[in-house]
């Protein structure tokens, strides 16, 4: 008997241009299902979406498409839109994170509380962060270590964190930051608001850890399947609880601009904000039951979910209208994708 | 894969833990120590006005609870039911005040409860045979819903509050029968009706197989899906019954009616002892659970710590669904990593 | 009895995914027998069970019930006909006491259709469990029930349902001597009450104990069905290996002998893990191939984990190269050269919704970075010779992992352990479920690493498997090490005797 078969396994030197000039999107995790060979289905309905609301806005106003109103209209969207960054790394590996917004107010009370009793505003804006981050790590911890579902853990730490900053507030609000603060939330660079260079900054590094790193495609096994990434010695535990406790410190961020940019520290801070962030995150195609879903989507959900808000705000003069719509959108998207795929896992 | 360790081994362990498997009483004996602690700082705690304050104030959680129960045994979730609250109470006001539509009250009553059960019913049809996760769903419906109910006040009530309701509907909220608040009957009725079902009838039986086993179910010729679009629709229904017997306490419908009531009801069902991937829970578990969140303010009050001792109320609650979790997984002997 | 049977099966086929599972297999159950089935893994049963339960519907055939056609790939039908399944594992609600798990579906009711009939429950309850013999609380809740008191519960559930034919599936698995006897003595009580059984089981003394007909499956194929008297152990063996014991080739080199004198690469102590398995000492050298043999439940899949760090254990230590590994660490395994093949490659070894080369390259990802991201440049290449080393018939890197087959995905989960290159590799079944073809690739394909240096622990309870690889076997049986038996000596009926619990002594 020949043996032909060589089992030691020897990277072969060289030829370059082969092969890596693709990079890893050869190896994509996105799986297409066999009825579409096209992955990008559901980036493209979302482009294609909002394309139809720009062009519907421009026939009904086209003020609205100014870049100056556009411009103000911005200013409401970053919060959101750097919590829907760790939320989409959350939610691929098949978690959530509904504490977000509670963890926002608690790190706002704690930057007011800590400013009113005359801390510097650098440093309180540092405890803020600090406390936005051992809020997460506590979540982090709850979820990996005790095995305790993310839904539950986060459930409970959203009315908790909350509760301990009506606690430690008594619900009571804290202004007059001095002026160098307000520059986090309203300063600009070259005209771009700081708030969206911070956001896009983040944007293309989480892009990048997402699509580009081992770390990123450690996620998508995670979500997919945590026992065979267990059994790969991907450590899921350890990379469970980073990412709960990242999700706090850009809570904290979030709340640091909120602050400024309202100029005014409260316990209703970011009240409800996790339900939009998550609606975003899963209108940008990423899947609930984890696996599924990328930076660009997110991006592209945010940006539907802005400008629906924002147009609906402007031209109906009409926020009550606003979630309705939103609810009815993210129903409706997601409906759709399930009726199209096959029967999920 | 995994062996299940044998069942007499299962139930060895020091007694604490045998306490913490049984959560009912777990939850029973917290409520007890709590009460009669507060009772010994206070006199007044124990008061029969106070406990008929307490129970009142419970009625509609412990009513939506029953439902939530079901859907939670089944596997699913919804965190609808604040909006819906809030929708329906809307609803009810503008159907009923004379300032407003003026139709009669038995009327306007039928018409919530058919809005209220066809909104569970929709929710359960999208996430049964539509396959949305139920979680998606039934957050799509509550900014829905939230929506729907600014634009019914804006529309017809010109963003003014809702006021005048009539005195029919408020014997709802505020009459009694035989010194019994209606509210409270109500509740005890659908909480022994519910208690009843989950034990005493197949359906009951069937809504605790779906969630233990899926796939066993399905081999035992049930149908998941009929029995999930039950839980929902029951819901929705039973949302409906507990505005009606909340609402009409208040003076003035306004368009915040039921906001964070889904995640108290969830927080309670869930520190009753209801696992949220199913299977397991019980009536009684949900009523004690909803009990021992509904009396921390009014510990709070009483304690006489000032009145700024109630802003902890949200932060004790959010703590009792951390401390109820902790027990589960000190109550576990398994140490077997994957299901 | 010379009346009709009670079940005619004929020519029943199905295949999956191209591999045929079954084929064309025919034979009868006759009224109040105990039909064994015997064959090696894969050899059909399962897909047998499956499809006179209902729940896989045969690509051609018929199947008779009482003179009756029955109409397949219905659950409710093959109910209504008197077809019951106990499972290897439970498969019930175990949230539910043992009563509902007798009754979902089927409740009794009374006062109309809405309430259960809870006496008539009880009753039937009580009078089903008296007929077991057994004597347990029926209120407990399933999960808090021996195994083996489950297992009367869906006896019971069977009972409740007037069955005819009650097929039972390795029922003895997980049960100890004393619970298999009361067992027995349920089973022949059925039989006397006019119930046939399908037994299915590898303990070949079970089968010699308590049936009647022998039917034996090889590669889906039915190839006989003979009076039990007719036939001994050796003869029923041969007839389920088929084949002269899988190619025990000449040109197994025996390299690791000279390997032996060289100090142990994986040393395990005294390894306990409570209610699973107890002092369990063993040596792999570099260079040789240690199989691990036993019935199923026997506790090796769980040894396994253990020594690869997946689960925590109570006692003992594990040695590699003389230096102890910290206990349930999988990283710390894979960092002193470990790799475990799992058995189950769908929840354990693959990501299916991903991609072949994701897949591939799972393990060693890390390491295939520049400038911290993944390189194509790096992992590309790898890929493809994984994929070209082991043979892997996939369109391209970029498939989907779920749409290889059966062989080809275990494929993947060798090769992505090999890309570590490990030092010590444990395989866990790894040819279940993979066709003859592809079972000597990777038959040669082990004894080329083994030849390498490798050390290698193979479970399998494929015994001509075992034989074919091994340099030492040791056996396994009910958590403990029943003895080693060296290659020279071992043969099926050795390791069976050793394997099987009541057998030959250590």
């Amino acid at each position: 008997m020949t043996d032909s078969i060589p089992t030691t396994i020897t990277p072969s030197p060289g030829t370059p241009g082969e092969g890596g000039g693709e990079g890893s999107p050869l190896l994509t995790p996105r799986a297409a299902s066999p009825k579409f060979s096209f992955p990008y289905w559901h980036e493209l309905i979302l482009i294609l979406l909002t394309i139809a609301l720009f062009l519907f806005a421009r026939s009904k106003d086209p003020t609205f498409l100014n870049a100056s109103v556009q411009s103000e209209l911005s200013t409401h969207v970053w919060e959101l839109a750097l919590l829907a960054l760790p939320m989409t790394l959350i939610i691929i590996t098949a978690g959530i994170d509904l504490s977000v917004g509670s963890i926002m107010a608690l790190a706002a009370v704690i930057l007011g509380l800590s400013y009113e009793h005359h801390v510097p505003i650098a440093l309180a804006c540092l405890c803020a962060l600090l406390t936005a981050t051992a809020a997460g790590a506590l979540n982090g911890f709850f979820i990996s270590r005790i095995k305790v579902h993310p839904l539950i853990v986060t459930l409970a730490t959203l009315s908790a964190y909350r509760g301990i900053a009506e606690g430690i507030s008594k619900a009571k609000p804290v202004s007059s930051f001095p002026e160098s603060f307000a520059f986090f939330g309203q300063g600009t660079i070259a005209h771009i608001p700081f708030p969206a260079l911070l956001f896009f900054l983040f944007a293309l590094i989480t892009f990048i850890v997402l699509a580009r790193t081992p770390f990123g495609r450690f996620l998508y096994a995670i979500g997919f399947n945590p026992t065979a990434s267990r059994f790969s010695g991907i450590p899921v535990a350890r990379i469970k609880f980073l990412l709960y406790t990242l999700s706090g410190t850009i809570a904290g961020i979030a709340s640091i601009l909120f602050v400024s940019r309202r100029n005014t520290a409260k316990a209703d801070v970011g009240l409800g904000l996790e339900l939009d962030v998550i609606t975003a995150v899963v209108l940008g195609g990423t899947s609930i039951f984890g696996g599924r879903g990328n930076i660009p989507g997110t991006l592209l959900g945010i940006l539907l979910i802005h400008e629906t808000r924002e147009f609906v705000s402007w031209h109906y003069q009409n926020d009550e209208l606003i979630p309705l719509v939103l609810g009815a959108l993210l129903i409706l998207s997601v409906l759709f994708n399930s009726l199209l795929t096959p029967k999920r896992r | 894969m995994t062996v299940l360790p044998y069942g007499v081994e299962q139930r060895r362990g020091i007694p604490m833990r045998r306490l913490l498997a049984h959560r009912e009483l777990a939850v029973a004996l917290i409520l007890a120590i709590t009460v009669i602690a507060v009772s010994i700082i206070n006199h007044d705690f124990l008061s029969l006005g106070n406990f008929r304050d307490i129970l009142i104030k419970v009625a509609p959680s412990a009513i939506v609870g029953c439902g939530l129960t079901f859907v939670i045994l089944t596997g699913e979730i919804d965190i609808s039911v604040g909006s819906l609250m809030g929708f329906l109470a809307v609803l009810l006001g503008l159907l009923t005040s004379p300032d407003y539509a003026h139709l009669p009250v038995s009327l306007s009553i039928l018409i919530v409860l058919a809005a209220g059960t066809f909104i569970g019913f929709i929710n359960g049809l999208l996430i049964t045979f539509g396959r949305v996760p139920s979680i998606i769903m039934t957050l799509g419906m509550l900014t829905a819903l939230r929506g729907a109910t600014k634009v019914l006040i804006r529309v017809y009530a010109n963003d003014r509050w809702i006021g005048n309701l009539p005195d029919t509907l408020r014997f709802l909220g505020t009459g009694s029968i035989l010194g019994v608040p209606v509210s409270v009957l109500t509740a005890l009725i659908i909480l022994i009706l519910c208690a009843l079902a989950a034990a005493y009838t197949p359906l009951g039986r069937r809504i605790y197989a779906v969630g233990s086993n899926t796939h066993a179910a399905t081999l035992a010729g049930l149908s998941p899906n009929r029995i999930k679009l039950f839980a929902f629709t029951l819901t929705g229904f039973l949302t409906a019954i507990a505005t009606m017997v909340s609402v009409p306490q208040l003076s003035v419908i306004d368009s915040d009616i039921g906001v964070g009531f889904e995640l108290l009801v969830v927080t309670a069902v869930v520190v009753g002892g209801t696992s949220i991937s199913g299977g397991k829970g019980t009536i009684l578990g949900t009523l004690l659970g909803v009990i021992l969140l509904g009396t921390v303010r009014t510990v709070l009050t009483f304690l006489k710590l000032g009145t700024d001792a109630t802003y902890w109320e949200r932060a004790i609650q959010g703590g009792f669904i951390l401390l109820a979790v902790l027990a589960d997984q000190l109550a576990k002997r398994d140490r077997s990593e994957d299901e | 009895m010379s009346s009709d049977p009670l079940v005619q099966i004929r020519n029943i086929s199905k295949s999956f995914g191209g591999v045929h599972a079954l084929s064309g297999v025919s034979f009868p159950i006759q009224k109040a027998e105990i039909h064994a089935l015997c064959g090696e893994n894969g050899a059909g049963k399962s897909t047998l069970i499956k499809i006179l339960s209902g729940s896989v519907t045969p690509d051609t055939g018929e199947i008779l019930i009482g003179g009756q056609p029955l109409t397949t790939g219905a659950v409710r039908a093959s109910e209504q006909a008197g077809i019951a399944v106990i499972h290897q594992e439970s498969v019930a609600f175990p949230h539910l006491s043992a009563f509902d798990n007798i009754f979902v579906g089927r409740e009794p009711k009374r006062f109309g259709k809405f309430f259960l009939d809870r006496p008539r429950m009880r009753r039937e309850t009580r009078a089903l469990l008296e007929r077991l013999g057994e004597s347990f609380d029926p209120r407990k809740p399933l999960a808090d029930l021996t195994v083996a008191q489950r297992q009367m519960v869906g006896i019971a559930r069977a009972l409740s349902q007037d069955c005819r034919l009650l097929i039972m599936d390795e029922p003895t698995a997980s049960l100890s001597s004393r619970e298999t006897q009361v067992l027995f003595r349920i089973i022949r009580q059925l039989q006397s009450d006019g119930v046939s059984i399908l037994y299915v089981s590898h303990r070949l003394d079970e089968v010699f104990e308590l049936s009647q007909n022998v039917t034996i499956f090889r590669d889906g194929k039915h190839v006989s069905t003979t009076p039990t008297n007719q036939l001994t152990t050796e003869t029923l063996i041969k007839q389920m290996v088929g084949r002269d014991l899988l190619e025990a080739d000449s040109s197994f080199s025996d390299s690791a002998s000279g390997a032996l004198s060289t100090p142990p690469l994986l040393q395990v102590r005294n390894l306990t893990r409570l209610g699973t398995f107890e002092n369990i000492s063993l040596d792999v050298h570099a260079g040789e191939i240690v199989g691990l043999s036993g019935l199923v439940g026997a506790g090796r899949s769980e040894l396994a984990r253990a020594i690869f760090g997946a689960d925590a254990y109570d006692g003992g230590s594990i040695l590699v190269k003389g230096s102890p590994l910290p206990p349930h660490s999988i990283h710390a395994a894979i960092e002193a050269g470990l790799a475990l093949v799992p058995e189950d490659r769908q929840h354990l070894g693959l990501v299916l919704p991903m991609s072949v080369g994701a897949n591939l390259s799972m393990t060693v990802l890390h390491s295939l970075t520049s400038a911290g991201m993944t390189s194509g440049r790096k992992e590309a290449p790898i890929v493809r010779q994984l994929m070209a080393d082991l043979q892997v018939k996939a369109a391209s890197p970029k498939v989907a992992a779920n749409t290889l087959s059966g062989g080809n995905q275990q494929k993947l989960v060798l090769g992505k352990w090999l890309a570590t290159k490990p030092r010590i590799l444990i395989l866990d079944e790894p040819t279940r479920g993979v066709d003859v073809g592809a079972k000597a690739e990777f038959h040669r394909l082990i004894r080329n690493l083994a030849a390498q240096g490798v050390a290698v622990l193979v479970i399998s309870s494929d015994l001509p498997e075992i034989l074919a690889l091994s340099h030492r076997i040791l056996v396994m049986r009910q958590g403990q090490l029943a003895g080693e038996l060296p290659r020279e000596r071992a043969t099926q009926e050795s390791i069976l005797s050793l394997a099987i619990p009541g057998g030959a002594a250590a």
